[in-house]
């Protein structure tokens, strides 16, 4: 980032003189260059530029997927993406799972994260609840559970008849949980859905946010509780702003993560749910190249994704500028 | 700073773009390697030290009835090594293979994630000699199997794919439930009706549905509808005309599943129900008297069926007493594709391993373990291995006689998927008929308008 440059910078003037433009290349210097400046770069090339040139080219032919052969064929696949009903639906989805999931999970995991670190009690040293190791070790069990599992899990847990939630429901007495199909009701399918994903997804960011809030010297908490902050204004006033590097990673990571989504959705519902409600790309994609051997096209329903996906990253970017991120210098 | 925007802007990339190579080099060298003088005990010229490679999918069947065989070919022909690899992903783990011009000699192309044949149908070599050839005992394949076997392999006029498993959709049902209420099995969609009544009385319900296999539905409407209407019926959906699904034999059974529907005769839930989870309410729960679906159920719910269930199959319901095809007309068509690319380095070898398994003792096994017939006639004895839906299977076959039919569109244009949307909308009470007939035509409307999707014309 251009740090702006202190008009005078004292003691920076009497730099002593450069020995050469940047030294002689010695076997040493060569060595040292082709190691680790020319490998990864090379490794760079083959495995992810050449892959996505590669891609932007297939999804202008009408490769089936199964044959070498193919035609180029223009920009006719992005023109049919364009009417294509089932994969607007995708892509809606998608955009609405990145935007629910990460907001859902970081409003959650924060407060997790402020209970078992700095919410204890109101009076001695600054400290987390009664018992709170125990609360952090356990609120990261699900992500130590493969997300095929979670998945495969809370299928289970939905079953309209056997489903252990349907059997609380209408144990409790409310009977016209009896047979409600989760899943399968357009209204609920997909928040059934994204309640599994926040599920999963809590324990990791609740540990990563601990870590963040741990890193904030504790007398900064102690100088807003004299100021008289209650527990929720020192979350939004003192620990958002000071781990706000941390929530924007999370942001990030979590907006993919939800961008795909394909695991959890691949479990839950692997059809695309009722009416297509929670029908995401990757699913759309994955069934235009196997199932329908159209290569081409699902390619280029992947080169879209792809543009969302930058897309987010750069929104999520944009607004942590806009509200003030610190850039420059800082922490990080 | 800014170079971490750049990289986490980058980074997302990595995970959604699926990066599909197509080496572009495969061209057909490897077939002519492997070929000695064809002879009566080696009719396709299976060379000495040869490996086969086949890869089967593992599925429903399990892929041992194909190790059974190869274990024959490898005792026939000791210096020969056949492989026999099972797979449950065919499409996703071939298709780098047929890219690049080295298939597997042998394929099963079955299951969900099977290859769709509209891709590979100019990289297959075609099988007619194979019939033509005598099996192990000495008699002509051809002469051993039941009639229309080669239609469902059949692709542009060509016999592409041998399907091995002789599989007949019904509506399945428990014959000792039945005897224990006194009720009989409907013949048509009005006695199904007055049996969905019944069931209600007694606290059960007509059908059962789950929401991966709500389809199934679909197959028992088009099936009801040709048996009423005639072959027309189902040449305009194999032909992806407009207004397919609107023809009235198809509209007056969605009628009648309408009603179903609407009156409670569908276990609730479905579309939120695991299938294998549906299907049990009907075998183990008898919450629901009747599923329809293909003969393979026996065999798959082989662990959840409830003791001294008697599954017995029957043909699907019509709409009036004298449909345009007898009610005992079925839809009957093998499945388990094997398919041998002509890339591949062994066709020889391929062909004699379909050779044995056509043979006496490989299809007996089959049939034994499977507890499902094969293509070859008379392998099933008269008690079934002690199966009733084995033997009913046996009597709807013989009672359907010429009078079965078959059709392709679904699994040659990859539809299903968008159908099972449509279906579990409709069986759950989402959507009306006329939602579940602009939802079924707008799927085929699409593809018919697609111009990249090569299209099969359908005459008869």
């Amino acid at each position: 980032m251009t740090a702006p440059v202190p008009a005078v910078a004292p003691g920076v003037g009497r730099k002593p003189k450069a020995r050469g433009p940047r030294g002689r290349l010695t076997f040493d210097r060569v060595s040292f260059m082709v190691v680790f400046l020319g490998l990864p770069l090379a490794l760079f090339l083959v495995f992810v530029i050449s892959p996505f040139v590669q891609a932007l080219y297939y999804a202008m032919t009408d490769w089936s997927g199964f044959s070498p052969n193919f035609n180029f064929i223009g920009f006719s696949n992005y023109t049919k993406l364009a009417q294509d009903d089932i994969f607007r639906r995708s892509v809606l989805n998608s955009v609405l799972l990145a935007i629910v999931v990460p907001f859902a999970t970081i409003v959650i995991a924060l407060l997790f994260a402020s209970l078992v670190t700095v919410a204890g009690g109101a009076s001695g040293g600054i400290r987390g609840l009664r018992g709170s190791s125990f609360y952090r070790v356990v609120s990261f069990f699900p992500y130590t559970v493969p997300a095929i599992v979670i998945g495969i899990i809370w299928a289970q847990v939905y079953d309209p008849q056997a489903g252990l939630l349907n059997g609380i429901l209408t144990a409790v007495g409310l009977e016209k949980f009896k047979s409600f199909a989760w899943l399968g009701e357009v209204a609920t399918a997909m928040p059934a859905s994204m309640f599994v994903m926040v599920w999963a997804f809590v324990g990791f960011y609740t540990v990563l946010f601990v870590a963040a809030i741990k890193g904030v010297p504790a007398e900064i908490y102690e100088a807003a509780r004299l100021d008289g902050a209650g527990r929720l204004r020192t979350i939004w006033s003192v620990t958002l702003p000071l781990i706000r590097d941390n929530v924007q990673t999370a942001w990030i990571y979590l907006g993919i993560a939800a961008l795909d989504a394909f695991v959890w959705m691949q479990a839950l519902n692997p059809f695309g749910g009722p009416n297509n409600s929670t029908l995401v790309m990757p699913q759309e994609l994955f069934n235009t190249a196997f199932a329908k051997g159209q290569f081409g096209y699902a390619t280029a329903m992947g080169v879209v994704l792809a543009l969302i996906t930058l897309l987010f990253a750069a929104c999520v970017f944009l607004v942590n500028r806009l509200t003030g991120g610190r850039d420059e210098g800082g922490r990080l | 700073m800014r170079g971490s925007i750049a990289a986490a802007a980058l980074l997302p990339i990595g995970g959604a773009l699926a990066s599909c190579a197509s080496s572009g080099t495969g061209t057909g060298t490897g077939a002519a390697a492997t070929t000695a003088a064809g002879s009566s005990n080696n009719p396709f010229g299976l060379a000495d030290g040869s490996t086969i490679d086949a890869v089967i999918f593992n599925g429903g069947y399990g892929y041992d009835y194909v190790t059974f065989a190869a274990d024959i070919v490898k005792k026939n022909h000791p210096t020969v090594t056949p492989n026999v690899t099972p797979s449950t992903q065919i499409a996703q783990q071939l298709q780098p293979r047929f890219v690049g011009g080295n298939p597997p000699d042998l394929i099963d192309n079955s299951g969900a994630g099977s290859i769709g044949f509209n891709t590979i149908i100019d990289q297959l070599s075609t099988l007619d000699d194979v019939l033509a050839a005598n099996n192990l005992e000495g008699t002509p394949i051809s002469s051993t199997l039941y009639d229309g076997v080669k239609g469902p392999g059949t692709y542009n006029g060509k016999f592409l794919a041998l399907n091995y498993v002789l599989t007949l959709y019904g509506v399945w049902y428990s014959q000792s439930l039945f005897d224990a209420n006194s009720w009989t099995p409907p013949k048509t969609w009005d006695e199904a009706k007055d049996l969905g009544a019944k069931a209600k009385a007694k606290g059960k319900y007509l059908f059962v549905w789950g929401k991966e296999a709500a389809t199934y539905y679909n197959t028992l409407a088009m099936d009801s509808a040709i048996k009423e209407g005639g072959p027309e019926v189902r040449i305009a959906l194999e032909n992806l005309d407009p207004k397919c699904w609107s023809q009235p034999a198809i509209q007056q059974v969605f009628a009648a599943m309408g009603e179903c529907v609407k009156n409670g005769y569908f276990v609730p839930g479905g579309a939120g129900t695991q299938f294998t989870a549906a299907q049990a309410q009907w075998s183990n729960d008898q919450q629901a008297l009747l599923y329809p679906s293909g003969s393979w159920i026996e065999n798959e719910m082989k662990k959840a069926t409830k003791a001294d269930f008697k599954m017995t199959g029957i043909p699907e319901m019509v709409l009036t007493s004298s449909p345009k095809m007898p009610y005992e007309s079925l839809r009957s068509a093998a499945g388990e594709p094997f398919i041998v690319p002509t890339a591949g380095k062994n066709v020889a070898g391929a062909k004699e391993i379909l050779r044995t398994m056509l043979s006496k003792d490989a299809a007996t096994n089959f049939c034994k373990t499977k507890l499902a017939p094969t293509i070859v006639k008379g392998t099933v004895p008269a008690d079934g291995f002690g199966s009733t839906a084995l033997q009913s299977q046996s009597k709807m076959l013989d009672a359907a006689g010429k009078n079965v039919f078959d059709y392709k569109f679904v699994t040659r244009y990859g539809m299903n998927k968008d159908m099972l949307v449509v279906w579990n909308s409709f069986l759950s009470g989402q959507t009306d008929v006329a939602g579940l007939t602009s939802g079924l035509q707008g799927i085929t409307d699409k593809v018919a308008a697609d111009s990249s999707i090569q299209k099969e014309k359908v005459t008869s």
